[in-house]
């Protein structure tokens, strides 16, 4: 009697468990992994392998396009995926042109990865090895357009320099002089590019988006439509693997205790996962355990 | 009753049909392409209008609310201090009067007050926001995702499979039957049943917006001007 | 036109888009047969959507507690078509609380939307004949930022505790904040939206989704308007023309190695 009387108490309270348990749970499996790092392996799918792939093909006389279509909201998981490419790119010598289609913060991201990267790799040359051609309003009309000509659309870089004074500018005109896009996307910039862009100009594309974008994103990969995809914290911790392993001169920033990357992050990713799926658990159990006793009853 | 009914589905007709057409031409085909561009520039112009008008409407609901010390007004009076203060800053900023030098970094790699509020009121805030949705899929989770019937035992099966494959220890656990077994699993559920799916309802939902947009243009629909058909 | 001018005529069609123009003419051929149709036989069968049927009960279950009913016509503009599906489910809720004498409360994020909703709800209390209930603080508008808005409506949602919320239209981040603090808050929730990323959020938190295409039947669904209902017909049967070419365009390509017809549909 009386354990049956505290199994009906225990299921009773986790019945009526009060959800700030789990908010508080979760806020310590949040912030003790970054205090404490763990250090979890992290390894790779196809989608992120396949994005690694293409830059490594690249060769110093190539353009990648990088776009920064995310805002301050997704900058935990967007940001490393764009210091991870702008290393990648500039490790192997492939020139990049960046631009920013979000509206809110879009510019100043791209302002700060630069001024992250840049100055670990001093012998690049600004108008030379990249250039930031700032923000511009209107999304898809203008992704059209800079297929015919980017000049037009872009006629002065962030800095407010005529594009005709910069000498990676002078010899690219539109997508046919642009080797891949990359666009890191938190909304739904990302799809025009996959959707429209590469349907229209045949220039290769690659999406870092949002976890909870990554699924429809899929769609596109298989079409072929897209020839990489970095989905969430985990596939930009994914990239930061694959780029530590094939140029580890790049590792430093990825060994300073003090600076967030995306397979630090892993770290919380992975016992929030685990503390959400105990949670799970628990519930089934407290369901299960409530309907035989109504069963019973 | 011409302006009120007539006049806006005329114009709706020929503004939704431009772009239509548009669509089928070449970019030399200036004279469908002109103006499908003048009208997505007209479209910004509008909005701007529009966002006064809401300005207006949020100065005046809470000024009412501060007047008859409704519930809450303190609050009011936070909300036209943040309001107006960073709306100040933008305006003086985009005519540089005295220290409001544009709503960028300056040139010393220092804050204008523009992008001081920004960067320490506004992002953060944002970031708060966002950092709640981890907190609250945890309790969705814990709250919905329950063995109560076939469908919701596939949803939970698939959500527990998937969340454990995108982290280190499902590499581990699966290496235990075979190496990567898991995350191949992950990827699979991703790439096949989860893309079909998502492709049948972008598919069902593609045509359920042309229906609609079809029906407004066609002027059958005018729940958007708040008006029944039958007017 | 001289045949030099109607080559030139002809140069600026964008053969490209042919299979889009042929799909097109045979969509609108399909929408306006079936309000023909639907005009002539008003007898046409929709199959139940849940998420509208509990519309009527959420509004009575609001009048009966004596609390408001919270209607979030999502984040997106008026050139959104899910803004303007939401527009016709508010138009019904507004209808509704007139006649039942229920406070409503519509948040704004977009302004456009916040005009048009406004407009949408003076004319529902209007036609019910109870211009005296309507007042202009019932649809108010927010702000634009998506956060600050969400804060806001979840603030709503904790300090009133509406009975019912409709969180109908386009969403994004923001869905899963503002769907579970009204879980939290206990009020009967209906949500629709064709972000297909936000539906899992939607079908966890809420009591009634409408998937996609139901938000977009929506206005016609709850209005039983014959002309609508047609157009709902026309785009079921499209539906089914599309299934039917992905099978042949999949047999086509797979058992009889042809694949040119799948790449005549590729768009360009």
């Amino acid at each position: 009697m009386e354990s049956t009387g505290k199994r009906n108490g225990l299921v009773q309270s986790l019945r009526n468990f009060d959800r700030r348990w789990v908010f508080l749970l979760i806020g310590l499996g949040t912030i003790l992994p970054i205090i404490y790092p763990i250090g979890f392996g992290v390894s790779t799918t196809p989608p992120v392998q396949q994005l690694y792939d293409k830059i490594e093909s690249l060769t110093p006389d190539d353009v990648v396009m990088l776009s920064f279509d995310f805002g301050p909201t997704t900058v935990p998981e967007n940001g490393p995926m764009a210091s991870a490419i702008l290393r990648h790119c500039f490790t192997r010598g492939i020139k990049v042109v960046v631009i920013a289609l979000y509206p809110i913060g879009g510019r100043a991201l791209a302002v700060q990865a630069l001024n992250e990267v840049a100055p670990e790799f001093p012998h690049l040359r600004y108008g030379i090895d990249f250039v930031n051609l700032g923000y511009k309003d209107g999304a898809q009309a203008l992704m059209k357009q800079m297929g015919e000509d980017i000049h037009g659309v872009f006629p002065t870089d962030a800095n407010g320099d005529p594009l005709s004074q910069l000498p990676l500018m002078q010899r690219v005109h539109n997508y046919k002089d642009i080797s891949l896009v990359v666009s890191l996307a938190t909304g739904v910039i990302g799809e025009w590019w996959a959707n429209l862009i590469n349907s229209q100009f045949g220039v290769p594309v690659a999406v870092g988006c949002t976890a909870v974008s990554a699924p429809k994103y899929y769609a596109y990969l298989n079409t072929g439509q897209m020839i990489g995809l970095l989905g969430g914290l985990k596939g930009a911790s994914e990239y930061e693997r694959l780029l530590l392993d094939g140029h580890p001169s790049v590792s430093a920033p990825y060994n300073d205790p003090t600076r967030f990357n995306a397979m630090k992050g892993m770290d919380v990713q992975t016992i929030d996962h685990s503390i959400i799926i105990l949670f799970i658990v628990v519930g089934n159990v407290a369901y299960f355990l409530s309907r035989r006793r109504a069963a019973r009853v | 009753m011409f302006f009120r009914l007539q006049l806006p589905l005329i114009l709706t007709f020929i503004a939704g049909m431009i772009p239509i057409v548009a669509f089928f031409f070449t970019s030399e085909a200036t004279i469908v392409k002109a103006p499908t561009d003048r009208l997505e520039k007209w479209m910004v112009i509008v909005a701007g209008f529009a966002l006064l008008l809401g300005v207006i409407n949020v100065i005046q609901g809470n000024l009412k609310k501060i007047e008859r010390r409704g519930p809450g007004w303190p609050y009011a009076i936070c909300l036209l201090v943040g309001l107006l203060v960073p709306g100040i800053f933008g305006i003086l900023s985009a005519f540089s009067v005295g220290p409001f030098q544009g709503i960028g970094l300056r040139a010393d790699g220092g804050y204008t007050p523009f992008a001081w509020v920004t960067r320490f009121f506004f992002e953060p805030l944002q970031a708060t926001m966002f950092s709640l949705l981890a907190f609250y899929i945890a309790s969705a989770a814990f709250r919905a995702f329950r063995v109560r019937n076939l469908e919701a035992t596939i949803l939970l099966v698939a959500a527990v499979l998937v969340m454990i494959g995108r982290i280190p220890v499902g590499d581990a656990i699966s290496s235990a039957v075979r190496p990567g077994a898991l995350a191949s699993f992950t990827e699979w559920l991703m790439d096949k049943p989860n893309t079909a799916a998502q492709r049948g309802i972008l598919i069902g939902a593609a045509l359920g917006a042309a229906s609609l947009s079809l029906r407004v243009i066609l002027g059958i629909e005018r729940s958007y001007l708040g008006l029944e058909k039958s007017e | 036109m001289d045949p030099t001018q109607a080559a030139e005529a002809a140069g600026y069609f964008d053969r490209d888009r042919l299979n889009a123009l042929v799909l097109f003419i045979v969509f609108c051929a399909l929408v306006l047969w079936f309000i023909r149709t639907a005009r002539q036989n008003r007898n046409l069968f929709i199959r139940r959507i849940a998420g509208l049927n509990a519309v009527d009960e959420a509004v009575g279950r609001a009048t009966e507690l004596g609390k408001k009913v919270l209607y979030v016509p999502g984040i997106g503009s008026i050139d959104d078509n899910q803004t303007i599906a939401s527009l016709a489910v508010l138009q019904h809720v507004a209808r509704l609380t007139a006649r039942y004498n229920t406070e409503l409360d519509v948040p704004n994020k977009d302004p456009l939307a916040f005009a048009s909703a406004r407009e949408t709800v003076r004319e529902a209390y209007l036609q019910e004949g109870r211009p005296d209930l309507y007042n202009e603080g019932m649809v108010h508008y927010v702000t634009y930022d998506q956060f600050a808005y969400t804060a806001s409506v979840s603030g709503v949602m904790v300090r009133e505790k509406p009975a019912a919320n409709f969180l109908i239209g386009s969403f994004f981040a923001e869905s899963l904040l503002l769907a579970e603090t009204g879980q939290a808050s206990g009020a009967i929730q209906i949500a629709g939206t064709a972000e297909i990323a936000q539906l899992p959020f939607f079908v966890c938190a809420c009591d009634y989704t409408l998937i996609g295409e139901e938000l977009y039947a929506a206005g016609a669904y709850l209005s039983r308007d014959p002309a609508m209902l047609g157009s709902i017909k026309g785009q079921d049967y499209t539906k089914a023309l599309v299934a039917l070419l992905i099978i042949i365009g999949m047999v086509c390509s797979t058992a009889f190695h042809w694949p040119a017809f799948a790449a005549w549909f590729q768009a360009r």
